[in-house]
């Protein structure tokens, strides 16, 4: 269980190092800045957490605060990781942007309302302050994580975009583990078995997030090649010409 | 814990729903013979003739209205199926357009780019379209008749006669449209 625990935290961290490393050695981190932010975040804050609890003599509750503060500046990067896979997979096709702005905004009021309800409905499950804050912190960030994921992808579906590329596998990465840790989130007040068990599947829900990042990454190499060799110039612009006569009116 | 339950419950839901989504958009659109055997034709006059204001004033005028509120019911779900047929046609026009974008030629890409997004403003017009179809086939006063929905439609009808005018010569798609 000790190597689990241990495997569980480490594991997932050197597999982000190696992302990151691909990442920058291919020059992407312009595509998506804020994540390749959060990615050095999320990294940064591992080895400082690692650190305190490994070697520092500090009392347990700095390891608490420090815990507490990195899951706020990690939400809120999390949440500019969110508009940034909005504005690459939607928002940024300049004819859809104007209907789908409302749409997510809408969608976003109602997560805000959901995870202030949750939040109240949960906070105070534990006496200490720390952990609370934790809690709400984590439960808020995590619901409207993969709820405006999950409406990313059904805006997505709705339009028939396709998202073929490593920006795709971030966004499923991001929904899989905000679902997951939405899911277990809750339990984190249910005495220190619960705490532990819901550690264990975030960190779990977090290796299979990297994962897909990283198979998304290598994917991107084999993108399929133009598979109609016969289609001509001409033949778009008259197809093209015919859909600009229907949508100007 | 019932909270805590509920909340278990949504993130599952959330993360069914996630992959189930996420498996349809990473798996391979298919080749553009295939999708072409997927159009389906649009019998534009008929189509236009079902959101007519003018052929449901004239239907109200001459029918009983329990009759015609069953008519006008019936015309707006052949109404919605004509839209939904324009829509898979643009869905594949979009296909195009993406397979377009990967060319090794720019004016290419650019013609992709340009009928990419074209494509994608008719799909939104169909999503805005069948909502409000639906909408008139419940209270027929706020059907075809009223002047934005008027207008609606007859954009979607635009659409649709193109697309059934869309001529594809590689995969035979305008013998399917």
């Amino acid at each position: 269980m000790l190597f689990a625990r241990y495997y569980l935290w480490i594991g997932p961290h050197v597999l982000l190092a190696v992302f990151l490393v691909c990442l920058l050695r291919r020059k992407l981190h312009g595509q998506l800045p804020i994540f390749t932010s959060f990615v050095i975040f999320e990294l940064i804050q591992f080895i400082v957490l690692f650190t305190i609890s490994r070697h520092s003599p500090l009392p347990g509750a700095i390891y608490g605060w420090v815990l507490v503060f990195g899951e706020g500046i990690s939400s809120i990067l999390g949440f500019g990781v969110i508009y940034e896979l909005a504005n690459e997979l939607l928002l940024s096709r300049s004819s859809s942007a104007s209907v789908l702005r409302p749409g997510l905004r809408a969608m976003l009021a109602v997560l805000l309302l959901g995870a202030a309800i949750g939040s109240g409905a949960l906070y105070g499950i534990s006496m200490q302050r720390v952990i609370n804050t934790f809690e709400v912190i984590d439960f808020s960030s995590y619901l409207i994580q993969a709820g405006m994921v999950l409406g990313l992808f059904v805006f997505a579906r709705a339009l028939r975009f396709s998202w073929r590329s490593w920006v795709a596998g971030v966004a499923l990465g991001f929904g899989v583990s905000g679902c997951m840790d939405l899911a277990s989130a809750a339990f984190r007040g249910f005495g220190k078995t619960s705490f532990i068990a819901v550690d264990l599947t975030q960190m779990a829900a977090f290796h299979v997030c990297v994962v897909i990042w990283l198979v998304s990454l290598f994917l991107a190499d084999h993108a399929p090649p133009f598979p109609d060799g016969k289609l001509k110039l001409s033949d778009l612009e008259l197809w093209d010409q015919e859909l600009q006569r229907m949508v100007r009116r | 814990m019932t909270i805590a339950m509920i909340f278990v419950f949504l993130g599952l839901l959330a993360l069914a729903l996630t992959i189930y989504l996420a498996k349809g958009q990473l798996s391979s659109g298919g080749d553009l013979q295939k999708l072409s055997t997927q159009l389906r034709s649009v019998d534009v006059a008929a189509f236009c003739n079902l959101i007519s204001a003018s052929e449901q004033d004239y239907l109200r005028g001459h029918l009983p209205s329990r009759e015609f509120r069953s008519i006008h019911r019936e015309r707006m779900l052949a109404a919605v199926e004509y839209v939904r047929c324009a829509a898979r046609n643009a869905a594949i026009l979009i296909r195009l357009g993406e397979s377009a974008r990967q060319h090794s030629d720019p004016s290419v890409r650019e013609a992709g780019e340009k009928l990419l997004e074209n494509g994608l403003r008719l799909r939104l017009y169909a999503l805005q379209l069948v909502p409000r179809l639906y909408l008139s086939m419940a209270f027929p006063k706020f059907g075809p008749a009223s002047n934005p929905l008027a207008d609606a439609y007859e954009n979607m009808s635009r659409q649709v006669v193109r697309l059934s005018r869309l001529d594809f010569p590689t995969h035979d798609m305008s013998s399917a449209l």
